[in-house]
């Protein structure tokens, strides 16, 4: 959901991109009473329909037009041709500065947009972005395969493959949180992660290549954890949550839990940039947090939110009480700065 | 051979191809030629180039992608041959029959097909569960997230692009000439060596070309089935145009695939004839 673009646009954006044919121009649009909102789309989707779009037009008059194929890709080619159809984008944080670094963003108007309700963190609110809502990678086991009180308990001991036998499961990407736990399980405590060893990751993640099997989509990690090929591993919360929903053997454990956020920005360029920031306001207000987390396993952003979240689910939810003090949180301008770096030499390692 | 000249005006025929050629040309030459272009952008007017030389992981990519596609399109060739032959032979209902087994899955979603190989291969999955119930095997078969999991995936998907040419060849072969040889003396190898195969080898040809170009540029597959060695370029590319924004060197990374290519083509073209190869399918 909040991670993994769609490759399969891939082609139509590059057609896009080189021609800007593709893209029908919207000068006719009605400027004031409809923004385009550009989504990861599926069940999340219709979350945010009945949690956002639903009440904002109600209370505001503006129509929100949600469409898929929000990829970084596409969201260049818009802006560099100069035929930009998207108002609000959500994508992930580190392109806070790969879309900045591009000149793709626009400056949020924060005389119109709230953000004193908005929890603490490094990175979380920008002059381009602010936080959509917060999602977690968390370690989980297999209780098939581990009994009773014997299973991982730290990434020490997922990287012990002799006393937890069994593959591990990470997905592909580099920044994914597989280096971070690499460096946690080689004794890196978590406040002193960043700027992340790339070397030592890697240097560590070697001793359990073999063990592992890596997941390039969230389906497929999803799949692991249902079917038991992973007995642990690190997998995003929503997918463990929707996992144990479908009655896979396995336990959330959110101890060593890496924390990280989606993030809403608008395309430089937008059609209806003022509708835009009304949508921003009113999407960072504890209301609309609220409604958002009682629809879909993220946690709220601001924490006043909690007020209007029952305990059960509360504890279910990235930033929720059962995660306080248990987790790091990414830094997501040291990825939008080196993930390129990153990859090449995870892909070096890869291919050695 | 009725050409078509013979019966139509070549002004025509070039008003025929107008639309077609402007569809290349706004879709195909312009986006292509942009991309090159801006492969040569960037801090110098070939940096990217130069990124790509600096570190061997690039070439590494690259070789790898050309080692699965070949292994993609003799895999393909080995099984799509006899099979082609056996459709040539079938009664029109066996023909049709086997038409459908092949298509079938042709016109399944790549992503779909690749979550069913998964399904299907793993350790868990229904092939060695099968497997080590009738006691074949002792221990799963490794047949999934490796670069056997990736053969298996891009050959069942890249069949019919050999199979389709090859039926076009075989279905015009005058039966009689395998018959002549056999009737003069040749054993069945032998009228199979110089007879059938020198006439089949355009159809061969261009299904191997087919599918060997158009495995170049997979991605989904490897991601999916492979193991991490399984890196093609593809996947740098895509992980250029949409992580990192860094089109400039997607740009050269795609231009050096494209090179490569071209260079396939024109050793095939010289070594087989190409042209005679598409004249004997279109024929």
């Amino acid at each position: 959901m909040a991670t993994f673009n769609s490759r399969r646009r891939f082609c139509g954006q590059i057609l896009a991109a080189a021609a800007g044919v593709a893209a029908p121009t919207f000068s006719a649009r009605a400027q004031s009473k409809k923004i385009v909102y550009a989504t990861w789309g599926g069940t999340w989707e219709k979350a945010i329909r009945g949690a956002w779009f639903d009440p904002f037009t109600k209370k505001t008059g503006i129509e929100v037009v949600a469409i898929g194929g929000n990829t970084y890709g596409k969201f260049k080619a818009m802006v560099d041709s100069g035929r930009v159809e998207w108002d609000v984008v959500e994508v992930n944080p580190d392109f806070q500065w790969i879309g900045q670094k591009d000149n793709l963003l626009e400056k949020l108007d924060f005389q119109v947009i709230d953000t004193s309700k908005i929890m603490d963190g490094q990175h979380l609110i920008t002059p381009y972005s602010v936080p959509q809502v917060l999602w977690s990678r968390v370690r989980f086991y297999n209780t098939n395969a581990f009994k009773g009180d014997n299973h991982p308990k730290s990434w020490a001991d997922v990287w012990d493959v002799k006393r937890f036998p069994g593959k591990r499961t990470f997905a592909s990407k580099a920044n994914s949180g597989t280096l971070e736990v690499a460096l946690i399980a080689d004794g890196v405590p978590m406040d002193k992660l960043y700027p992340l060893d790339v070397d030592r990751a890697l240097k560590s993640l070697a001793k359990i290549k073999g063990d592992i099997i890596w997941g390039d989509t969230n389906a497929q990690l999803e799949q692991f954890m249902k079917d038991g090929q992973a007995v642990t591993g690190l997998v995003p919360d929503g997918r463990a949550l929707a996992a144990v929903d479908n009655g896979a053997p396995i336990v959330i454990d959110y101890s060593q839990s890496m924390m990280t956020w989606s993030t809403m920005v608008i395309p430089r360029g937008a059609p209806n940039r003022d509708g835009a920031m009304q949508f921003l306001k009113y999407a960072m207000t504890p209301e609309a947090q609220a409604a958002v987390a009682l629809a879909y396993t993220y946690g709220p952003v601001t924490p006043d939110a909690y007020k209007m979240i029952p305990m059960d689910r509360a504890k279910i939810l990235s930033g929720g009480p059962q995660q306080n003090g248990k987790y790091f949180l990414a830094d997501e301008k040291w990825w939008g700065e080196n993930l390129a770096t990153a990859n090449d030499k995870l892909n070096a390692w890869r291919m050695a | 051979m009725a050409t078509p000249a013979s019966w139509m005006s070549s002004r025509a025929i070039a008003l025929l191809a107008l639309p077609a050629m402007l569809f290349l040309a706004v879709l195909f030459f312009y986006p292509l030629g942009t991309l090159i272009a801006y492969s040569f952008s960037g801090s110098g007017p070939a940096a990217n180039y130069q990124k790509i030389l600096a570190n061997p992981v690039y070439l590494q990519i690259l070789q790898r992608t050309f080692t699965i596609s070949v292994a993609t399109t003799l895999i393909c060739a080995l099984i799509g041959y006899p099979l082609a032959r056996q459709i040539v032979a079938a009664s029109p209902r066996g023909r049709a029959i086997l038409l459908a087994i092949i298509l079938v899955p042709f016109w399944t979603n790549l992503l779909v097909r690749s979550y069913g190989w998964m399904i299907i291969l793993n350790p868990k999955g229904a092939i060695n569960q099968a497997l080590l119930a009738l006691g074949v095997i002792d221990a799963p078969l490794a047949l999934v997230y490796n670069t056997t999991g990736v053969l298996i995936g891009m050959v069942q998907i890249m069949l019919p692009y050999m199979i389709f040419p090859i039926v076009a060849v075989m279905s015009r072969i005058d039966a009689r000439l395998v018959i002549a040889a056999r009737s003069l003396g040749a054993s069945p190898l032998a009228s199979f060596i110089f007879v059938y195969l020198p006439m089949t080898l355009p159809g061969l040809m261009a299904g191997a070309l087919l599918v060997f170009t158009i495995s170049l540029g997979f991605f989904v597959i490897p991601a999916i089935l492979g193991g991490p060695r399984d890196l093609m370029l593809a996947q740098l590319i895509e992980f250029n145009i949409n992580n990192t924004l860094n089109w400039g060197f997607a740009g050269a990374l795609s231009t050096v695939l494209l090179v490569a290519t071209v260079g396939v083509y024109l050793v095939a073209q010289r070594w087989f004839g190409l042209g005679s190869i598409w004249g004997a399918i279109a024929r």
